[in-house]
């Protein structure tokens, strides 16, 4: 347009021709601008409908089994709707009592084999993460590595031998083949969050802090751990939530009931199925998910990170 | 306070070797520089002293102690580092109080102490602040505070300013100065500034690819460089560096320069015939001298209390010339430089200096 | 040597819950597997040596194991691309332009936290069972009503179902890699009027390479190892008619409802070889198709 109005030879048309074609062009991106704003406060609009449909969809199953935990047996699959015509409260209090045990053992059960465990991870997976992330020493790289690929190796490989262990130690039927493992940095996964987070803080630290007279132990303590209160919250609610819904590992050293936790006793109900107690099973399933739901909502920030920065899980 | 004794010291990365065979005398008390451009393994010589690096070979003493293998927690020192390092989950008064704790000082010394740091730096008022809520020049004095609170042998500096901008790392140059007067402590400080290195240094040690090229006071390394690198390492602006051609005419040295007349040099002890020879800016003369040469005026770059003149000389090599205050030359003005051969650093085909001898007749 | 213990003495010493677990938990167990499937084991006499017997039997006359290997393979198949392709599509909706973008981030990703617990496993089988709630819907678009579990046809694709529903570690991850991502270089296709879809070709899917294969790798490896809510919808068993016979099931009952330790323990071993070859398979190829920093566009 520029070079055809200026070829054009007459200075004053020129000039004026020039000025009609940036009015236009001024008047045309305008209009397309409006275009495109209005395109995409539609798109935004589309897109936000799609989402809230498909946000109904993947929370449908979640809603069914807290509505289907307080509907009146028979409603439970004669009907879609969430609603239910009264509500049974009573399912909650039935099904408590409703095995053998009653929940209260199952849940402190549970409350003890996930407390140690959480504890035993965080001491026993920091110690490692220090080393491997902030300490030299021959080796590193070597172990490194098979530490990485314990993160592959299925627990079902180990299982038997582990099991065969444990027997003659006569730790079955002991809370020891859960909560031992966790004293001794078995879930790799912890190990390498942490070291993520551990290596991203300034080595000056603990320079500084070695020059300040710290031992190893005392830069650990004083300087790396205040300083990854994130990465250990991050930990430490993974895994109380897979520690709360483990079910392999009690399912195979856990053989009598008074010991058992909460998922083992919740397939206990299936065992029971068809004595119609589906609402009872389903009140006690919703509040073995409840511990896990809470934490979500108290820390998903920590959480969402989590996988951010270990890329995992 | 202590002197430190350096032998043999070498520093390898598997074949990579960082620092050879090194050997240094830091008297006690001194303020020591260690300068050189980087990569030329001063930060790593400064670290092995502190006991962050392991030594390779030989051995370094502090006092009649030899600590290669002391950990740095051990080794009664201090240091400040270029991050500054402040421990972020602290506060200003707990991260100067946190080595002094370490060391299981009573509750009262330590106190006393860092009520007493905190006044030489004027940071109490930042005591209870976290190092998040501290500017930089304050993170710097919470450093040095945390340094001082040990009252150590010896005071280790990596960079402490180059973090700072310009107009805090004058004032804080000047306070780190004075803190060495009031204190006294042996100081080594390392730097890749040479204006800090030569306005706080006792002594100045110039390190190029892990050794050292010169050690002298700043007067030394600036009046008689040893070698054509520490020539053009120390002073700003950047000395003038001139290809000549030695030979020696009836008992005297006659220098040959492109673009400059041929001149003889009295008391030259050698005459190699690829010599270089030297002048800083701030020697060139406008107002005659023993050497003069006509020039061409390149480009005047005015700083305020001097102005700077490029010019070339009729072979085409450029020649710095520092002149004081204002001047009215332009871009392409035609001038006579000139220099007198007492300000000459004569350099033999290796780089090293030529000695005029001393007892000097000024004959021409 | 006292050096050696100066300069290691500290790590070491950090190091030695880990190193416990690891020779006690991991390689001395790994090892103990290998021998045991080389015997006949049932933990109550002593295991018996009997060579290769296990893995000859295991390939050629097993047919449950070959069972098993399809059941699983189609699973791994299935879910995991569905599982990878639902997490990409939902990040990059929720990665341009969204200010809620936590809440939907949030109810997405729910699933996975729930996901592998029991309960949600007992919920499955129920929604899916011949008077559950799918069929209802279904129903409601003249669809007949079908038994999905215990048609040994459909079973399989109630678990797939269920490993998509939880998408949500791969959504976040793919979400922490589409931010990496710098703007600009859209901003610059945009300027070369780039149409969407090439921009997707050219920038996000080469760029979120490495990303993509990190999550295939991971997925894989976790969908091998299903264990929980196969056993639950299956009944402990497997079934129908060894429909739902994952390894993993079939592992673990040849182990603990045999006790034929020995027989288990080369199970145990195929499925680490099967695991070390594929993670092994995506790291050799991956020079072909992951491109790191900007070595190609």
């Amino acid at each position: 347009m520029k070079t055809s109005a200026i070829k054009s030879g007459h200075p004053l048309s020129e000039a004026s021709k020039l000025d009609f074609e940036i009015d236009e062009a001024a008047r045309m991106a305008h209009v397309l601008r409006l275009k495109r704003e209005r395109q995409q406060r539609v798109g935004r609009l589309l897109k936000h409908a799609f989402l809230i449909g498909f946000s109904a969809i993947m929370l449908y199953p979640l809603l069914w089994l807290l509505s289907s935990s307080v509907k009146p047996e028979d409603e439970i699959f004669s009907t879609l709707s969430l609603w239910p015509s009264q509500f049974m409260w009573g399912n909650y209090v039935k099904g408590w009592y409703a095995l053998p045990q009653s929940f209260t053992v199952f849940t402190i059960n549970s409350v003890i084999v996930t407390s140690l465990s959480v504890v035993g991870n965080l001491i026993s997976c920091s110690f490692a993460a220090y080393a491997f992330a902030r300490l030299t020493f021959t080796g590193r790289s070597f172990f490194f590595a098979l530490m990485m690929m314990t993160l592959m190796i299925p627990y079902h490989v180990v299982l038997i031998p582990q099991y065969v262990q444990f027997l003659k130690l006569g730790w079955v039927d002991t809370y020891l083949p859960l909560v031992v493992p966790r004293f001794l940095a078995s879930d790799a996964f912890f190990i390498f969050l942490m070291v993520q987070f551990f290596r991203q803080l300034p080595k000056e630290l603990d320079e500084a802090a070695m020059i300040d007279g710290c031992s190893p132990f005392k830069i650990y303590w004083s300087i790396i751990l205040p300083l990854s209160l994130p990465a250990m919250g991050t930990a430490a609610i993974f895994s109380l939530i897979w520690v709360w819904e483990d079910f392999l590992a009690p399912l195979i050293y856990l053989n009598d009931i008074k010991s058992y936790t909460v998922p083992l006793a919740l397939r206990l109900f299936l065992d029971q199925e068809g004595q119609s107690a589906y609402g009872q099973m389903f009140a006690m399933s919703v509040l073995s998910l409840v511990p896990v739901v809470l934490f979500f909502v108290l820390f998903q920030k920590l959480i969402v990170r989590g996988i951010a920065t270990s890329g995992m899980k | 306070m202590a002197g430190l004794t350096l032998r043999n010291v070498g520093k390898r990365y598997g074949a990579l070797s960082v620092i050879q065979g090194l050997n240094l005398d830091i008297r006690d008390g001194e303020f020591l520089v260690l300068v050189g451009p980087s990569g030329c393994g001063k930060s790593t010589l400064l670290r092995m002293i502190a006991g962050l690096e392991d030594i390779t070979d030989g051995t370094i003493a502090i006092g009649p102690k030899i600590v290669n293998d002391l950990p740095a927690s051990k080794r009664e020192l201090s240091m400040v580092f270029q991050s500054y390092a402040l421990y972020p989950h602290m506060t200003v008064a707990k991260n100067l109080a946190f080595g002094l704790q370490n060391f299981k000082m009573p509750k009262a010394e330590v106190e006393r102490r860092v009520a007493e740091a905190a006044r030489i730096l004027q940071i109490e008022k930042l005591m209870e602040r976290k190092p998040r809520q501290l500017s930089g020049g304050q993170k710097q004095r919470v450093a040095i505070g945390r340094a001082i609170v040990r009252e150590p042998q010896l005071f280790l500096f990596d960079e402490p300013l180059s973090n700072l901008d310009a107009e805090l790392r004058v004032q804080m140059r000047a306070e780190l100065a004075s803190l060495y007067t009031r204190l006294g402590t042996t100081m080594i400080y390392v730097t890749h500034d040479q204006v800090e290195a030569m306005t706080m240094a006792s002594r100045i040690v110039v390190l190029r690819g892990g050794h050292i090229e010169q050690v002298g006071t700043p007067q030394e390394l600036y009046e008689r460089p040893q070698n054509l690198f520490v020539a053009g390492f120390i002073g700003s602006p950047k000395i003038n560096m001139l290809q000549a051609n030695l030979s020696q005419v009836n008992g005297l040295t006659e220098a040959r320069v492109a673009g400059l007349p041929a001149f003889s040099i009295p008391n030259l002890p050698s005459a190699p015939a690829n010599a270089t020879l030297c002048v800083r800016p701030a020697d060139v003369r406008l107002d005659g001298g023993d050497v003069t040469a006509s020039v061409t005026v390149k480009l005047v770059e005015y700083l305020g209390s001097e102005t700077l003149l490029h010019v070339a000389l009729t072979s085409g090599q450029t020649v710095l010339v520092s002149h004081g205050g204002r001047s009215a030359f332009r871009m392409g003005d035609a001038l006579t430089i000139g220099f007198d051969l007492t300000d000459l650093h004569y350099f033999d085909d290796a780089g090293q200096r030529i000695e005029p001898t001393q007892n000097e007749s000024r004959l021409q | 040597m006292n050096r050696f213990i100066a300069r290691n003495g500290p790590a070491y010493a950090f190091l030695l819950p880990w190193f416990l677990g690891f020779f006690l938990l991991a390689l001395g167990p790994i090892l103990a597997s290998l021998y045991l499937s080389f015997t006949r084991y049932d933990m109550v006499a002593e295991p018996r040596w009997v060579g290769f017997d296990n893995y000859v039997y295991m390939f050629t006359r097993d047919r449950r194991f070959w069972k098993a290997l399809n059941v699983t393979f189609t699973y791994v198949a299935l879910a995991v691309p569905a599982r990878l392709i639902m997490a990409l599509v939902v990040a990059m909706l929720l990665d341009k332009g969204l200010r809620t973008i936590g809440v939907y981030r949030a109810i997405f990703y729910l699933p996975s936290l729930l996901g592998s617990s029991i309960a949600i496993a007992i919920l499955w089988r129920q929604l899916f069972a011949a008077d559950g709630v799918v069929n209802r819907v279904l129903a409601d678009f003249g669809i007949p009503s079908h038994a999905w579990i215990t048609d040994p046809n459909t079973s399989i694709y109630t678990l797939v179902l269920l490993a998509m529903w939880q998408f949500g570690s791969p959504m976040l991850i793919f979400l922490a890699g589409l931010r990496s991502i710098p703007r600009d270089l859209y901003e610059a296709a945009e300027i070369d009027g780039t149409p969407k879809w090439r921009q997707f070709l050219r920038i996000t899917l080469p760029l979120l390479a490495p990303v993509i294969f990190f999550n295939l790798v991971l997925q894989t490896i976790e969908a091998f190892k299903t264990f929980s809510s196969a056993f639950i919808i299956s009944n402990g068993s497997g079934a129908p008619a060894d429909s739902l016979l994952f390894y993993t099931v079939y592992l673990f009952n040849e182990a603990f409802k045999f006790f034929r330790m020995g027989y288990a323990s080369a199970l145990a071993w195929v499925l680490l070889i099967i695991i070390a070859v594929f993670t092994g398979i995506a790291f050799l190829t991956s020079k072909y198709w992951v491109h790191y920093e900007n070595e190609r566009d």
